[in-house]
């Protein structure tokens, strides 16, 4: 098998494997998760293996591979990976297993889940390497009927409210790039939707033109990423949705909108990217503090961490809006970190749920006395939220600082500000979860199970590599972010 | 040309004049036991399908003839052949789905199949008649034996009361139709459509009596399509019936209307009028009404009939872009709908058959009931809903791109809210058949109905994920209209 194929493999496995589950018979039910762990498990493989195989030192498209689709209006099942793809790729393949091992408590509808964790998985892959407009919408939609449901059958006490809530605000959103799609392509001329070939054609559309068509797809991915002030879907989502969901919700789906950002930005349409930047930056550091600040106010641990995402994805946008090699480079990692940090957030919050049935802080109190390893592991993930150096928050934070002080110094500033926040609001949380007095509701607590410690050792293990060696992931990234940064021309 | 060649180009229509009456002889030959039910004879319904698929194959045969027989009367052009692969396969769907389901409404079978064969011979008529009272007559032709249809069930008054007001409608739409026909016929002197379409050319000034005549044959047309807001008898109509041909009506008949409105729409175009805007709102108003009309119903047969109203307004927004490849997405959405649709309404056939209920409650825990009907029936309205993977993205997505290149960005603004709108809907079912608990006991699906679901089902994903062919197909047939331009 070619590495093209692997690549196009790594969306039809998921899809094939989410297949297999729905028509399993429902005597074989307590099948569904070792056939998904195996799904999502020889995905990763795939997604390694290409990795390992990914050519960090070019900026051209890698394992490219072209299939004619719909010839008569220039669409084509055009897939390949570069250095800004290629970890979300593996970001995607790693955190659905980690999400897959985690649903060992799914009793409901258990093959419906299943296949839809891996339809959902099968979306995002596709996303992350189409390089086709309409194929890169048609999977931005799959994701979209996955999620919904996902949140709509195995979420919290306000489950409807959310999933309506998320899918509304996403499809408003991918309806405007659908508009700005077809715009793109009325408006070249050329009979193609290829995002290579439409780079070089659109080149010659006016400033006006340009920006009027990315303000439409930059809608749709501001509410994705999300950007405050189109962020209030967010918190419901989280808060209702089941732990592995969140995972894959604050891990990948994220990271859609700020990866649409790198990918259909600069390189497509780089005069309305340009025209948009100031917009982008102001709303950028709004989210870091703002995000930051609410996050300090809240008792739910659950909305912390949906808080603390919102503020996290700030600095991802704060350095995708400097355009700097140094900020785009920190953007990426941050999105990569980002994805394993908040996993490990998510999967904690849901362990202490389940066992104390709540999430508010209140409830909590000096569990280090009584379960040591899961605490501990708390800490581990505020320090790397908090961007504590030598994990991989840390390098990713710090370039976007560093890579925006030239552009905009004050927002630098305010961003370098807002760790200070950032800090606040976890060591805060960390005492009163963590430290202090026991609460002896919870002098029972059970310890980690072995099935949270595999899921959260590859997140762990993880920011660690990447805090203290993160050339393993700016090297593959490097070129193509150096790239990016020529035509944004800072 | 003489007139065997002639008749040899009508092929497919002699054909099926002769399976419905082959039905009708055969039941005369071998009838039913007295007191053996409706579906003792399902290879009468077999028998209808063979020859649908003759004529099927002969209309394949005949693709790429250009010709006009009988002085502008008929006319065989690509337009009128996709039209016709349309009909019969709706034709051919709805007699597999017919087969177990005929006994929850009447005792006799046979009449059932052969007017569900004769009213498709109306609807193959009128997409390829070429002139006005040809054109009167394919449409009385399809009427008469829908209203019979509608009615069959004549134990229950529902059924004889959708009956009356399908009756009333095509006595209205019938008697406007024919009214605008006199003026343009008392004007300009002519019934072909072609020369109707010469003299406008010629004429420096319409009159307004001539736009007037259009105008009232496009509000007969509308009727059919089940445009607003002409759209009234709708729900009523579609409750009532028995399902079968409900699900019949709802395809078939609106796609008569279409074939109809493309011939007569292209020659109207010589007339000075605002026809973006006239076809547009009508667009517009139909997927709006419709739409919010579908969200209040609580019996799926009314949600499809306001759906299906919200559709025309979607294939109306591809005619209202009045060009070549306006009207090809029109077609290529045409055959779209008609496989979700027939998928959900065979579901709907199979477990109405099960339950005697079509309130969408009770279809509460389908998946637990027959997992495959779930996901029939999941497909056919995720495709309604426009999703992507599935045919009706496609085809929302052509219909609405070759709208924006047309100038209609605010129809197509108004087309995508509304996608969102249906959304909520179609959606809630298949959270209501996934998720809610519902009746236990497994429902079993007829040989027949299986493989007509099959076909939707397949048909739905095979145009969402390799729409290419029939694209070439549709935009071949729409060239045709358009002179081949």
């Amino acid at each position: 098998m070619t590495l093209p194929q692997i690549l196009a493999f790594t969306i039809l496995v998921p899809l094939a494997g989410g297949v297999l589950i729905a028509i399993i018979p429902r005597s074989l039910a307590r099948w569904a998760r070792p056939v998904a762990i195996t799904v999502s498990g020889l995905t990763l493989a795939m997604a390694t293996y290409l990795w390992v195989s990914f050519d960090g030192t070019s900026s051209d498209m890698q394992f490219e591979l072209i299939h004619d689709w719909v010839p008569g209006i220039g669409t084509s099942f055009h897939v390949g990976v570069d250095g800004l793809s290629m970890p979300m790729v593996f970001l995607t393949a790693l955190l659905t297993v980690v999400a897959i091992v985690a649903s060992s408590k799914i009793k409901d509808l258990v093959r419906e889940y299943f296949t839809l964790l891996l339809l959902l998985e099968a979306g995002l892959m596709g996303v992350f390497v189409a390089l086709d407009m309409i194929l890169f919408y048609v999977f931005w939609e799959v994701v979209l009927i996955p999620m919904f449901f996902l949140i709509n059958i195995w979420g919290g006490p306000r489950r409807n409210y959310a999933a309506v809530k998320f899918f509304i605000y996403t499809l408003a959103g991918s309806l405007a790039m659908l508009g700005g799609i077809i715009a793109l392509y009325l408006s070249t001329g050329a009979v193609t939707f290829d995002m290579l070939e439409l780079a070089t054609d659109a080149a010659s559309l006016s400033a006006a033109t340009q920006t009027a068509i990315f303000v439409a797809i930059a809608f749709a991915l501001a509410i994705k990423v999300p950007i405050v002030p189109f962020h209030t879907w967010l918190p419901d989502a989280h808060v209702e949705a089941p732990t592995a969901v969140s995972v894959l919700l604050a891990g990948v789906l994220l990271k859609m909108g700020s990866y649409g950002f790198l990918r259909l930005g600069p390189q497509l349409l780089p005069e309305g990217f340009r025209a948009l930047v100031p917009v982008i930056s102001v709303l950028a550091v709004i989210s870091i503090v703002y995000g930051a600040a609410v996050a300090l106010m809240q008792t739910d641990l659950k909305k912390l961490v949906a808080y603390s995402s919102v503020s996290h994805m700030g600095y991802v946008m704060l350095g995708i809006a400097a355009g700097t090699t140094a900020g785009v480079l920190g953007a990426s990692v941050q999105m990569f970190s980002h994805g394993l940090i908040a996993g490990m957030s998510f999967l904690l919050v849901g362990a202490l749920y389940e066992r104390a049935h709540t999430r508010e802080m209140g409830a909590f109190g000096g569990i280090a006395k009584v379960t040591p390893v899961l605490a501990g592991t708390l800490v581990f993930a505020s320090f790397a939220s908090a961007g504590l150096p030598g994990m991989s928050g840390f390098i990713g934070e710090f370039l976007v600082i560093l890579g925006s002080f030239e552009p905009y110094t004050w927002f630098a500033a305010l961003a370098g500000l807002a760790v200070v926040l950032t800090a606040g609001y976890l060591l805060w949380m960390l005492r009163r979860v963590v430290f202090g007095q026991l609460n002896e509701e919870r002098a029972a607590m059970p310890e980690m199970t072995l099935t949270e410690a595999i899921a959260l050792a590859p997140l762990c293990i993880g920011t660690i590599v990447v805090g203290i060696f993160p050339q393993t992931l700016v090297g593959t990234m490097q070129a193509s972010i150096e790239a990016v940064a020529r035509i944004v021309g800072r | 040309m003489n007139t065997t060649s002639m008749l040899s180009l009508m092929l497919p229509e002699i054909i099926v004049a002769l399976t419905g009456g082959l039905i009708i002889v055969l039941d005369l030959i071998w009838p039913a036991a007295e007191d053996s039910g409706p579906d003792s004879q399902p290879w009468l319904a077999y028998t209808g399908v063979l020859g649908l698929l003759l004529a099927a194959a002969s209309v394949l045969s005949l693709s790429g003839q250009d010709a006009t027989l009988f002085e502008g009367i008929i006319l065989i052009d690509p337009l009128g052949a996709f039209f016709k692969m349309l009909f019969i396969g709706i034709a051919i769907l709805v007699l597999l789905l017919s087969v177990g389901a005929l006994k929850t409404f009447t005792k006799w079978s046979a009449e059932f199949y052969a007017l569900i064969v004769w009213c498709t011979l109306g609807h193959m008529l009128l997409a390829s008649a070429g002139e006005l009272f040809t054109i009167f007559l394919a449409l009385q032709l399809t009427s008469l034996p829908l209203i019979v249809l509608i009615g069959y069930a004549k134990q229950d008054p529902i059924s004889g009361e959708a009956a009356l007001k399908y009756l009333l409608m095509v006595m209205v739409s019938t008697a406007v139709l024919l009214y605008g026909m006199s003026l343009i016929y008392g004007s300009l002197g002519t019934s072909t459509i072609s020369e109707i379409g010469t003299k406008l050319a010629e004429m420096n000034t319409i009159g307004p009596v001539v736009a007037l005549g259009l105008v009232l044959l496009l509000t007969g047309f509308a009727f059919k399509i089940t445009a607003a807001p002409f759209h009234y008898w709708v729900p009523d109509v579609y409750e009532g019936a028995p399902n079968p041909v409900t699900a019949f009506l709802s395809v078939g008949s609106k796609f008569a209307g279409f074939a109809l409105a493309l011939r007569i729409i292209v020659t109207g175009l010589q007339v000075e009028m605002n026809w973006h805007l006239i076809l547009g709102l009508m667009a517009a108003l139909s997927m709006t009404l419709g739409n919010l009309g579908a969200i209040r119903q609580t019996n799926i047969k009314r949600m499809l009939a306001y759906s299906g109203i919200a559709q025309a307004g979607y294939l109306l927004v591809g005619l209202a872009a009045l060009s070549q490849e306006g009207v090809g997405a029109l077609l290529f959405y045409a055959s779209a709908y008609l496989f979700a649709n027939l998928a959900a309404f065979g579901v709907i056939i199979v477990f109405a058959t099960a339950t005697k209920s079509t309130s969408i409650e009770r279809f509460s825990g389908l998946s637990k009931r027959s997992p495959l009907l779930a996901l029939a029936l999941a497909i056919a309205l995720l495709s309604l809903g426009g999703l992507p993977l599935m045919a009706g993205f496609m085809a929302k997505f052509y219909v609405f791109l070759y709208a924006v290149k047309a100038g209609l960005v605010w129809l197509v603004a108004f087309g995508v809210v509304n996608s969102v709108i249906s959304l909520y809907y179609y959606l809630r079912v298949v959270w209501i058949v996934y998720v809610a608990e519902g009746d236990p006991g497994e429902i079993r699906v007829p040989l027949g109905a299986g493989v007509a679901i099959s076909i939707c089902v397949a048909g739905v994903l095979v145009l969402g994920l390799y729409p290419e062919p029939m694209m070439q197909a549709a935009q071949f047939a729409a060239s045709a209209l358009f002179g081949g331009q």
